[in-house]
Order: C-alpha cells, then sequence, then structure tokens
C-alpha cells in the first residue's frame, strides 16, 4: 500500500497500480478513450491527462501509464488538466466530427465547435483495435505512416489471413471506424454474430452471456463453441472484468451421478416449425414472424427494448394467424391450448402500444375457457382486434407483395400487412422418444407423455416415483403448469417423506429350486425388477458331493409392478405370483368352467 | 590476427606500430561527404601514380573517415616530416600528379589548391592555420585525421584501447563511474542527462543481464555528427561502449544504426569483426574477465525513432513508437532487463575522459556543461562543416570566426540550435554561451548538435512551418497532441504563409503549441512546437507583417511577393520575356517591360536571369 494524494486528498492504495486504476477505485471520474481494463495501457489519446505536482514544479501525466508512488500529489480537475481536455477533445472533433462518443465528451466539458477545419475521418487512433486484436492472439491490423498519415490497416492492405473474424476489433472501438460490417474487410469474410437464443436470433449475445434476464441461477456461462479462448488459447478477457475473480476457464461439462428418490419430469415443449406449411411463408418473408418471436418483440428486456418494429418500421397492419399446426387432422390433431389466449394478448399488446394498427386475428374457434379468459378475449375485441373465422381446412396464404405482406384467406378480402404472427402449435421434444427410454415411460399417440391415468392419475406415469409436469405431457398453460407441477412435487414428497416404502402385494416370487437361470425374465420385465443373481448352494443343500454355484433370478420387491409378464414368460414355470400363483390361477380357471345350475360362467371359444 | 590474451600482448603490439616515420604522409578524407564530392577517384588516382612512379614504399597513404570542413571537400593533406600538414582543398583527380611531383618530391606546396580566408583573401598553407580549424577544440574529431577507419592498428597505434586496459586493469567499476561524474559529461543525443547518474543507476540494478545501447540514429534534418564519428573513427565507440559494459555489468550492447547510413554501417561492421579477431570483443577480453560483444540494429524511418524508448521497442520487435517510461532504462531496458542507452558522441568521449581523467574533462567548459560538442554548422553559412567546439563559446564565434560569416555580404538573422524541435535564437543574442541551460532559458535546446545559420533573406514563419512540417512527419502519430496539434498548427502557418492569416492566428497558435509541449508523450512532441513559438517571441513583427499587411519582409512566402520590372533599369534586352515560361512579360524591344501579374507564377526565372538586376521582388500592397 502506498499514499497517493489526489486532489487534495490522501488515499492509501494498491501498489502496481495506475493512477488511473487508483482514481475509478475512488469512484474518481478521469475521462478516457484509448484506455481498456484488458489491455496494456497505451498513452496515445491523452484525454486521460492529469497534473503531477512534484518538486514544486506541474505537468500533465496520462493517468492510465502514471504509476502510484508514495508522496505522489496529483489534480484530475485542475485548469490545466481541462485546458488540455478540452483541445484533445477538440481536435479530435475536428478530425471526426460525426463521432457520438467524441460530441458526448464535447458536451460534457463545454467544447463548442472546433475552431479547426473539419474533416470527416472516424478513427481517433486509440489503437484498442490493435491491442485487442493482439490480445487475441492474431495482429492482423496495426498501424501504419507517420504523423498525421498515421492510417489503421492489415499489412501491405491486402486481405488479413491471420484475421479469424471474431469481431473483437469492433466490440472496443468507441467510434464507427470498426463496426462488425466494416471489420468485414479485414479478411473479407463475415463476422457472424452470435444469435442470441432466448431472444430467438433477432438479436446477438456475447460467447460470455446470462441466457436470459430471468434465468435461474443468474450465473453467466461461456459458450465454448464461440468462446476464443476455447478455439486458440488467447483472450480471456472477461477475466479482467470479474471482480471477484470467478471466472475459470477449466471447467468441463460433466455427468453427475445421484441417488435420488423420485423424478418430476418436466422438460417442455417445442414449437412447431412455421416452415412446414409453406403456405404461411415463414422463413422466406421476414414480416413474418412467430408468437414467440412477436412475444420478444414486445419483451422491454428484447431486442428492440419492447419497440414493436420489423425491418426497422413500426407496422400498421398486424394479422394473426391461430391453429398454425395444431388441431390439424393431418398432423397434430391436438388443440394447443394456448394460442387463442396468447394471440388475444399479443392483439392487446399492439393496440396498447400503437393504438392506430389495424389489427385482423384468423381463428377457428375462440377457446377462452379459463378464469376470466372469456371476458378478456371481449375485452380484446372491443379495443378493435378484428376476428375473423375461418373453417380448419379453409387455406391462408401469405405472400410477399413489395414492402408488403398479403394475407389471402377464402371468402375474406386480402389484407396488405406490416406484420404477420404465426400462433405455433406446442409440439412433443425432439428428445421426448429418447427420454421415455432412459426414463422408462411411454409416449401417449401424440408424442407426449403419457400419464398413468387421464383422469386419476395425471401426474404419475407408470413407473413408480417418476412423475409428469407441464407441456411435456400435454399442451397447457401456465396456471394449470403449475398446478400440475404443484401437484407432481408433492407426490414426489409424498415419496421422500417416508422411511419405508409399501410395496405392492401382488408381486412375483422365484422358486430358485426350478429356476435355471437362462435370464428371460430379465429381459421381459418392463420394469428393470429382475436381475440374475449368483448364488452358493452348498453340498449338503443340494445332497451332492460338491458346493456349486448356481444362476438364479431374483426379483426385487421394490420395483416389481406385479403384471406378471415373468411368470408368463418363464420357460420352466419358476416365477410365480403371490395371491396369483399357478395353481390358484388354474383353479380360478377351472371353476370358471364348470357348469353349475345348467350355467356356465365361461365359455370356451372354438381357436 | 592473433587473439590478444592479456594487457600485455596489447602494448607489445602497440608498441611496435608506434615506429616513428621518415615518409611524406598523404591523408585523403574519404567519408560520406567527401566521397560525394569525388574523393574516391583521388584517392585512386594517388594510388595509381605512387604505383607507376615506384614510390609505394617512400609515401604512405592514409584514406581517413571525415576531415569536417565539407566545404572545401575533397580535401588532401600532406604532411612531411617537421612540418605541419599542408591542407589542400577540393583537389580533384587532375591535381594529383602536381601534388606528388611538387610537394612529395619537392617539398613544395602547390599554391593554387591552398585554401583562401575569404576575409583576408589570402592563401593558407598549413591546416593548423585555418581559422576554421584553429578556434576549434578538436580532441574528438582530430582524431580522424589520424586513423583510417578499417583499420584497427591505426586506432591501436595513437593509444587507442589504452583507456579501456586502464579500466579492466587499475580501476573498479564505481571509480570509472566516479570519474565519469567528475567530468560532468552529459548526454550528446540531447537530453543532456548527465551519464555518470546513468550509468550509476544501472550498475545500482540487480538483474540477471543488462544491456548497453548505442543511439546512432541521427534523424535530425541535415546533421551528421554521429555518422561521421561512426565512419570515421568507430573503435572510439566501441571502447566508450566496452568501459561502459565493466562499469555497469552489462555484456550485451546494441549499435542502432540508421539504415541509410550505409558507409558508417560498413565501417563499424568491419571495426566489431576486427575487434572480435583481436580478442577486444567477445568472452574474457583481454584475460580480463570481461565478457562483452556488440550487436548492429539497423534502425529505419521517423525522426521519432531516435527517441530512447522507440529504439527499445524497435529492438525488441515491435512498432519505433515511444511509451510512457515512469520506470527508467537504466532498471528496465530492453526486454525488461537494465539498459544504458547512450549517444555516439557520449560514447566516443569516454576513453578521452578515462585517459586525461574527469577533472581534466570537467576543467574544459562551463559551470554545467562540460567538455567538446560536436556540431553539424550548415545553412546560410561561409564554411559549413562539422565542428567541434569548447562549451561556453558564444555564438557569435562560431558564426562568424569559425563559420567565417554569412555569405553574399548579408546579415545574419537567427541560428536554430537544437535540430527541428530546437528553438530560433535572434542575432541579438549572438553574445549567448552554448551551454545546455543557457540555451534552454532562451527557448532553445542543445539537442544532438544541429546549427543551421539563417541569413536576412530567411522568412521565419516559413522556418515555423518548414520544421512543424519535419516534425509532424518524425512524428509516429501516436499521441493526439502531436499528431492533431501539430497538423493544426502546420495549418495555420501554412495559412499566414499564403496570406490567409486571422487575427487569432497567433493566439490560437500560442494555445496549441502550449497544449502540444504540455501534453505529448515523448520528446519529440514536448519540443515540436519550439520553433514556432521561439520564432513568435522573436520575430513577432514578422507574424503581424504577415497576418495584417499580407507582406513577407524576407519575401520568400510566394503568396505574398510579386516581381516587378524596375522601368528605370531595364535595357528592353527582352531575356526575361523569352526565359518566362508563362509569357507574363511583355515589353518593346529596347523599351523597359512589365509583368503581368496575373498570369505571373511567381518561379523567379526572370530574378534569376535579368543581368542588369531590373527585377524586383516586391512584398504587400502593390
Ligand atoms: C524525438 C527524439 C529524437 C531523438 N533522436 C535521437 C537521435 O537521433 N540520436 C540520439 O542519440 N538521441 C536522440 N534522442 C535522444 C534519446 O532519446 C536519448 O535521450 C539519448 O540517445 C540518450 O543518450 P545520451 O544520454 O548519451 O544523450 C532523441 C530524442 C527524441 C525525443
Ligand atoms: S509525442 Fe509525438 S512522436 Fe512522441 S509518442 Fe507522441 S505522437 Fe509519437
Ligand atoms: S486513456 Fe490514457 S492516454 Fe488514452
Amino acid at each position: 500500500m502506498v499514499t497517493i494524494n489526489i486532489d487534495g486528498t490522501n488515499y492509501e492504495v494498491d501498489e502496481g497500480k495506475t493512477v488511473l486504476e487508483a482514481a475509478k477505485k475512488k469512484n474518481i471520474e478521469i475521462p478516457t478513450l484509448c484506455y481498456h481494463k484488458a489491455l496494456p495501457p497505451y498513452g496515445a489519446c491523452r484525454l486521460c491527462v492529469v497534473e503531477v505536482l512534484r518538486n514544486g514544479r506541474s505537468n500533465l501525466a496520462t493517468s492510465c501509464t502514471l504509476p502510484v508512488e508514495e508522496g505522489l500529489r496529483v489534480l484530475t480537475n485542475s485548469e490545466k488538466v481541462n485546458k488540455s481536455r478540452r483541445m484533445t477533445i477538440e481536435l479530435l472533433l475536428a478530425r471526426c466530427p460525426e463521432e457520438e462518443a467524441l460530441l458526448e465528451l464535447a458536451k460534457k466539458f463545454g467544447v463548442g465547435e472546433p475552431r479547426f477545419k473539419k474533416k470527416d475521418d472516424n478513427c481517433i487512433f486509440c489503437g484498442l483495435c490493435v491491442r485487442m486484436c493482439e490480445r487475441m492472439g492474431r495482429q492482423a491490423i496495426n498501424f501504419m505512416g507517420r504523423g498525421i498519415d498515421r492510417e489503421l490497416g492489415t499489412p501491405y492492405m491486402e486481405p488479413s489471413k491471420v484475421c479469424m473474424t471474431c469481431g473483437a476489433c469492433a466490440f472496443v472501438c468507441p467510434t464507427t471506424r470498426f463496426t462488425l460490417r466494416k471489420a468485414e474487410r479485414i479478411s473479407g469474410n463475415k463476422p457472424m454474430p452470435i444469435p442470441a437464443e432466448f431472444n430467438e436470433g433477432m438479436e446477438s449475445r456475447h460467447a460470455i452471456y446470462i441466457p436470459f434476464p430471468q434465468a435461474v441461477p443468474k450465473i453467466p456461462v461461456i459458450d465454448k463453441e464461440r468462446c476464443v479462448y476455447y478455439q486458440t488459447g488467447n483472450c480471456k478477457t472477461c477475466e479482467n472484468f470479474c471482480e471477484a475473480g470467478a471466472i475459470t476457464y477449466d471447467q468441463k461439462d460433466g455427468a453427475l451421478e445421484l441417488d435420488i428418490g423420485a423424478i418430476v419430469v418436466a422438460t417442455g415443449f417445442d414449437l412447431f416449425d412455421p416452415a412446414k406449411k409453406p403456405e404461411y411463408g415463414y422463413g422466406k418473408i421476414k414480416s413474418v414472424v412467430t408468437g414467440l418471436e412477436f412475444e420478444r418483440l414486445v419483451s422491454a428486456s428484447g431486442p428492440t427494448g419492447g419497440h414493436i418494429e420489423i425491418n426497422g418500421k413500426e407496422p400498421k397492419k398486424v394479422v394473426f394467424i391461430q391453429c398454425v399446426g395444431s388441431r390439424d387432422k393431418k398432423g397434430n390433431e391436438y388443440c394447443s391450448r394456448v394460442c387463442c389466449m396468447y394471440t388475444a394478448k399479443h392483439a392487446h399488446l399492439v393496440k396498447e402500444k400503437l393504438p392506430d394498427a389495424e389489427l385482423t386475428i384468423y381463428y377457428t374457434d375462440a377457446r377462452a375457457f379459463g378464469k376470466g379468459f372469456e371476458e378478456f378475449y371481449n375485452r380484446v375485441r372491443d379495443e378493435g382486434a378484428i376476428y375473423r373465422r375461418r373453417e380448419l381446412d379453409d387455406p391462408i396464404e401469405v405472400v410477399e407483395k413489395d414492402d408488403k405482406v398479403v394475407v389471402k384467406a377464402k371468402g375474406e378480402p386480402d389484407i396488405d400487412a406490416d406484420l404477420v404472427v404465426l400462433a405455433t402449435a406446442i409440439v412433443p421434444r425432439a428428445d421426448t422418444p429418447e427420454m421415455a427410454r432412459v426414463l422408462n415411460i411411454s409416449q401417449s399417440g401424440d408424442g407426449f407423455f403419457l400419464e398413468a391415468h387421464p383422469k386419476l392419475r395425471p401426474l404419475d406415469t407408470f413407473t413408480e416415483g417418476i412423475f409428469l409436469a407441464g407441456c411435456c405431457q400435454s399442451p397447457k398453460d401456465i396456471p394449470d403448469t403449475v398446478a400440475q407441477a404443484s401437484g407432481a412435487a408433492s407426490r414426489a414428497c409424498d415419496i421422500l417423506s417416508k422411511d419405508e416404502l409399501e410395496a405392492e402385494g401382488i408381486i412375483s416370487h422365484v422358486n430358485e429350486k426350478m429356476c435355471g437361470g437362462c435370464g428371460i425374465c430379465e429381459e421381459t420385465c418392463p420394469y428393470g425388477a429382475i436381475s440374475i443373481a449368483e448364488r452358493l448352494v452348498t453340498a449338503s443343500e443340494r445332497e451332492a458331493l460338491f458346493d456349486t454355484i448356481v444362476r438364479v433370478a431374483e426379483v426385487s420387491s421394490a420395483l416389481c409392478k406385479g403384471c406378471g409378464s415373468c411368470a408368463a414368460a418363464c420357460p420352466s414355470g419358476a416365477i410365480d405370483q403371490h395371491y396369483f400363483e399357478n395353481g390358484q390361477i388354474v383353479a380360478m380357471l377351472r371353476s370358471a368352467l364348470t357348469e353349475r345350475n345348467g350355467q356356465k360362467l365361461c365359455h370356451r371359444t372354438k381357436s | 590476427m592473433e587473439k590478444l590474451t592479456s594487457s600485455k600482448a596489447l602494448n607489445d603490439l602497440r608498441e611496435s606500430l608506434q615506429q616513428p616515420s621518415d615518409k611524406p604522409l598523404i591523408i585523403i578524407g574519404s567519408g560520406t561527404c567527401g566521397g560525394a564530392q569525388g574523393s574516391k577517384d583521388v584517392v585512386n588516382t594517388f594510388q595509381d601514380i605512387i604505383e607507376k612512379r615506384g614510390m609505394t614504399d617512400k609515401v604512405d597513404l592514409r584514406v581517413t573517415g571525415c576531415l569536417g570542413f565539407c566545404e572545401i571537400e575533397p580535401i588532401v593533406v600532406v604532411r612531411l616530416k617537421g612540418y605541419p600538414g599542408i591542407l589542400y582543398q577540393k583537389v580533384v583527380p587532375g591535381d594529383v600528379e602536381e601534388i606528388i611531383a611538387e610537394t612529395i618530391e619537392k617539398g613544395n606546396p602547390v599554391e593554387r589548391l591552398l585554401y583562401t580566408y575569404p576575409a583576408t583573401n589570402s592563401k593558407v598553407t598549413f591546416e593548423n592555420e585555418i581559422p576554421y580549424y584553429k578556434k576549434q577544440m578538436r580532441n574528438l574529431l582530430a582524431n580522424n585525421f589520424e586513423v583510417n577507419p578499417q583499420s584497427i592498428f591505426d586506432y591501436v597505434g595513437i593509444g587507442g584501447y589504452s583507456a579501456l586496459q586502464k579500466t579492466l586493469f587499475s580501476m573498479q567499476p564505481d571509480e570509472i563511474i566516479d570519474s565519469i561524474k567528475r567530468s560532468g559529461l552529459r548526454g550528446r543525443g540531447g537530453g543532456g542527462y548527465p551519464t555518470g547518474k546513468k550509468w550509476e543507476a544501472a550498475k545500482k540494478s540487480v538483474a540477471e543481464k543488462k544491456y548497453i545501447i548505442c543511439n546512432a540514429h541521427e534523424g535530425d534534418p541535415g546533421v551528421y555528427m554521429d555518422r561521421s564519428v561512426v565512419e570515421s573513427n568507430p573503435h572510439s565507440v566501441i571502447e566508450g561502449m566496452l568501459i561502459g559494459a565493466f562499469a555497469t555489468g552489462a555484456e550485451h550492447g546494441y549499435i542502432y544504426i540508421e539504415a541509410e547510413y550505409s558507409l558508417a554501417i560498413e565501417h563499424f561492421s568491419h571495426a566489431l569483426d576486427q575487434a572480435r579477431e583481436l580478442g577486444l570483443l567477445g568472452k574474457s577480453i583481454l584475460g580480463s574477465g570481461l565478457n562483452f560483444d556488440i550487436q548492429i540494429y539497423l534502425g529505419g524511418g521517423a525522426y521519432v525513432c531516435g527517441e530512447s524508448s522507440a529504439i527499445i521497442q524497435s529492438i525488441e520487435g515491435e512498432v519505433g513508437e515511444p511509451r510512457a517510461k515512469h520506470i527508467h532504462a537504466t532498471e528496465r531496458g530492453v526486454w525488461g532487463y537494465p539498459t544504458v542507452l547512450n549517444n555516439v558522441e557520449t560514447w566516443a568521449n569516454v576513453p578521452l575522459i578515462i585517459n586525461k581523467g574527469g577533472d581534466w574533462y570537467a576543467s574544459i567548459g562551463t559551470e554545467r556543461s562540460k567538455g567538446t560538442k560536436v556540431f553539424s554548422l550548415i545553412g546560410n553559412i561561409n564554411n559549413t562543416g562539422l565542428i567541434e567546439v569548447q562549451m561556453g563559446i558564444t555564438i557569435k564565434e562560431i558564426v562568424y570566426d569559425i563559420g567565417g560569416g554569412i555569405p553574399n555580404d548579408k546579415a545574419f538573422k537567427a541560428i536554430q540550435i537544437g535540430g527541428p524541435s530546437g528553438g530560433c535564437i535572434p542575432e541579438s543574442l549572438k553574445d549567448l554561451s552554448i551551454d545546455y541551460d543557457e540555451l534552454t532559458r532562451v527557448g532553445s535546446m542543445m539537442g544532438s548538435g544541429s546549427m543551421i545559420v539563417m541569413d536576412e533573406g530567411t522568412c521565419m514563419v516559413d522556418v515555423a512551418r518548414y520544421f512543424t512540417e519535419f516534425n509532424l512527419d518524425g512524428s509516429c502519430g501516436k499521441c493526439t497532441s502531436c499528431r492533431e496539434g501539430n497538423y493544426r498548427i502546420l495549418e495555420i502557418l501554412e495559412g499566414i504563409c499564403a496570406g490567409k492569416g486571422e487575427q487569432n492566428s497567433i493566439l490560437l497558435l500560442e494555445e496549441l503549441c502550449e497544449y502540444v509541449r504540455g501534453t505529448s508523450l515523448c520528446g519529440l512532441g514536448k519540443t515540436a512546437p519550439d520553433p514556432v513559438l521561439t520564432t513568435m517571441k522573436y520575430f513577432k513583427d514578422e507574424y503581424l507583417a504577415h497576418i495584417q499587411n499580407k507582406e513577407c519582409p524576407a519575401k520568400v512566402c510566394k503568396a505574398l511577393i510579386f516581381y516587378e520590372v524596375d522601368p528605370e533599369e531595364c535595357v528592353g534586352c527582352g531575356l526575361c520575356a523569352k526565359k518566362c515560361p508563362v509569357g507574363a512579360i511583355t515589353g518593346e524591344k529596347k523599351g523597359p517591360h512589365s509583368i503581368n501579374r496575373d498570369l505571373c507564377t511567381k518561379c523567379g526565372t526572370c530574378f534569376e536571369t535579368c543581368k542588369v538586376k531590373a527585377i524586383q521582388v516586391k512584398t504587400g500592397g502593390a
């Protein structure tokens, strides 16, 4: 620790730091243009000058390169400092009169119109791009020329072969010298922004990112596929910014093995890909979006900050089309259940944000069955949304015409829309079959997970201890999902809260004397309740000369569901079910087939 | 050559080289400047004729580097036994026969080749009588007459490397540093930092490696002191560096030399080879245990590349751009190791100081500026050349006694000292003495040794414009202040020269100059405005004349002058009208001509052409 004096106040600061770093830590503001936390100080812009008082003399020095030392005295806001800063800003502004960053500084420091002839450049030679590129391990660009002829570029101004088009230069550039588009000229390749998944690719995100604002836990993740460090071993810029020192690069994806007592499956759903219905023009026409994309468009945390715009313009006519991929006799026959209400909500939001917009909603049946839903639906109609009914089989076609999209529906006049929103169906996740196999649960005909009983056990699966919640079981809205999930959770707690589990009485058991250990039952058991064990049989037990080891089937009484598949499959008749022993069943059959009072309970069918 | 492994071996070698000779000695200066004037042909002719006449055994011929009096190159000096050297000026191959026949064979000087002293219009026979040399104190440069730069034996023969012997075998590093400190030697590269103090700091730094660098970049326009020393006496630099290495504990040396100095590079690398062969570079030099070698690093480009931190960056393979140096190079320099960086001339002074003692050196010069300093004396001066003078000499003595005054009977107006970023000192300060602090006091600086003399026909605004242009081009362009600031200063000066100066131009210039000085990173930016500030200070009237009256008193700024025919003088010969490239001159034969100012491009051809001086240059209102 050393003591330095900034603007008349003594501060204890860490040794080895620069005055700028020390001042920043103490919240003393010093303007900078060429400083970047992750890059070596450069001292080019000269904006960060401070007045150094030493031996009765006063000199200006750039705080970004000035190391702290015991007894150092500096002024960050003196007339001398501000005079220099104002001239720096004025000169840079005269060179680059359009640059926002400079205009802002000029305003802040009271710099008016530059007194010099204006040029129309956009580079302030801060060198951030050069240093950042070097940090990426590339050195694709550097300065050339001297004095006023200094320029920025690749060697011999030829397309760079070492540039990997990572866009780091554009990222650090404080002006418009390097935007992503201009960075393209370095290598001739197009930089590809990383689409932000949560915003449906309508915006880009960084290689280290928080997936979405409400993410739990709200912790950034590194996209290893895109992070430069994982590709080249360079960069690690984020490390310099994390005050907590929390960034580690050696974490690996891993499989966790957990001992658990119950599983709630809440894997959610996929959205129907509307490109499969080419008549809607999705994927070809920019102004045709899905409901989810529209959802991001109106969200305050979305790519436009909640401002509805498409192709940079506010839409004047908006068309919503419901049942895209739902209630389709040739596809998903079910109703997705949520589209009617969310479309109504979207319509309401459009009216709220763009009161003059014309709204048309193509619907099949308005299903507003929940609490308060019908009222909301009526309100949206009152707000001026036009509901046009179409029969399920009536085709709707969306075609592009000039900068509009025309929506053609049978029996209705065409609409020149600016924006078309498709209410796409909820469909089972693509990995549902794989998940079903792993968990040993079933799917219903529509592809969602199958509950044990549609009315009496809607949360359960056929596998003990595995429960379902949400759209993985069938389309449902948020209240229904919450209700089902709470139920599933409490069903799981039911199991977890007990020290012992009460098992079904009707389960299989093996007569070891008869069992040959062939393993057919093991393969047959749908619940994985049978395994083949090895058993020592002593000489006396088997009344022979030697002890021996035999293979026998063993039934886990906790897992067995008593379905009887094994008993039926056992070739040696070694497996029986309690209370349904072979003998008992034969007796029952016999009784059923015996004629009493001239009547038979069952009849043998002719085969 | 056999490696010398002890001090005695070197002594023996020196003794064997010091056999007195009765033979006449012919010295031919053939540095870059002499070479450019044809000295090579003179050398060849001498060799041919000596051979033809079978005199090879009867005369000694020594081809040296620069002899310093550039105005009269190629110079040939003939030393006959018992006499000082007879100096012949501007010798051409055709003169050689006569020199040999008359001087060598008969002992008579060739009258027509002798130097004529303009002031008295009398011939001067001997080299040591020429006022140009007489007024100098040539502690360093005198040796240029004595050695062939390609021969280490010449250098050893005149006592070379004896200072190294003295330090290695009878002095401790601290004693060496003490001697340098006592000498008061200050860096000759421009900054004037005390050399002993620098060495002491480097010696105190603890590190596994240390470096020595010789700065031979010399980017100032029109100066060549360093080139001349490296080219004419390379071993003096090597010896200085060796002593520095021993004193500070360095084992690696670099010489950072301007890549265009081809002859200097050739001579220096040859000198390095010879020193290595003799065991004066390499492992355990003269058996002392000192290991040291020097590597040549070719520097290029901008003026700013001569700045110390830019050199270090450059040697490390980075762009030659200054960086902020709050930690001295003596603590962390090349590759992070302690580094002593000194200028060529600084290094060359070291053997002298060691041999004659720090106190001897300190006895020369002024209170705070000791020893001698080499300058390139150029511009509007009769005797241009390389001069070595003792500190404390006045500007007047340099301009008039050594420089021989201003040619063409013009008046002395100013002298720019300190290179492109030095300051212009007006004639009124001609009694100022050459001293680091005095020069700084008047707004100039010692710099690396450039002196540009200006006569009354020099426009000071134009001078400021020229140097600003040079500085801007020599700037690396990193700092906003230096790049944009100097650019705008230049823009304003160009405006003033073009007659577009505005009332606020001077204030704005002052504001910009102060800003560039105060805000820039390296010495270039911190001093670049000095020519502007000093000319504004000492020649404010000239600025005002340009701005307010649209006049250029020196009649230099094209936009502000016009040509006119004096009808009284004009004889109507029509020569000017014939020569005028744009046909702006008309007139009757034998009648007075006139110039159409709308057509005139002010090329000055008529002015040069007119035999009767009827063409006049005028400025301001018609
Ligand atoms: C712009 C600029 C150019 C310089 N050019 C040279 C040069 O050409 N030669 C030189 O010896 N020193 C030059 N210097 C001075 C060096 O930075 C350094 O101070 C010097 O070489 C140190 O040696 P000295 O102490 O022996 O003078 C220059 C300095 C600046 C600021
Ligand atoms: S002051 Fe000029 S030459 Fe020196 S570092 Fe700054 S821009 Fe380069
Ligand atoms: S931030 Fe310090 S010089 Fe640019």
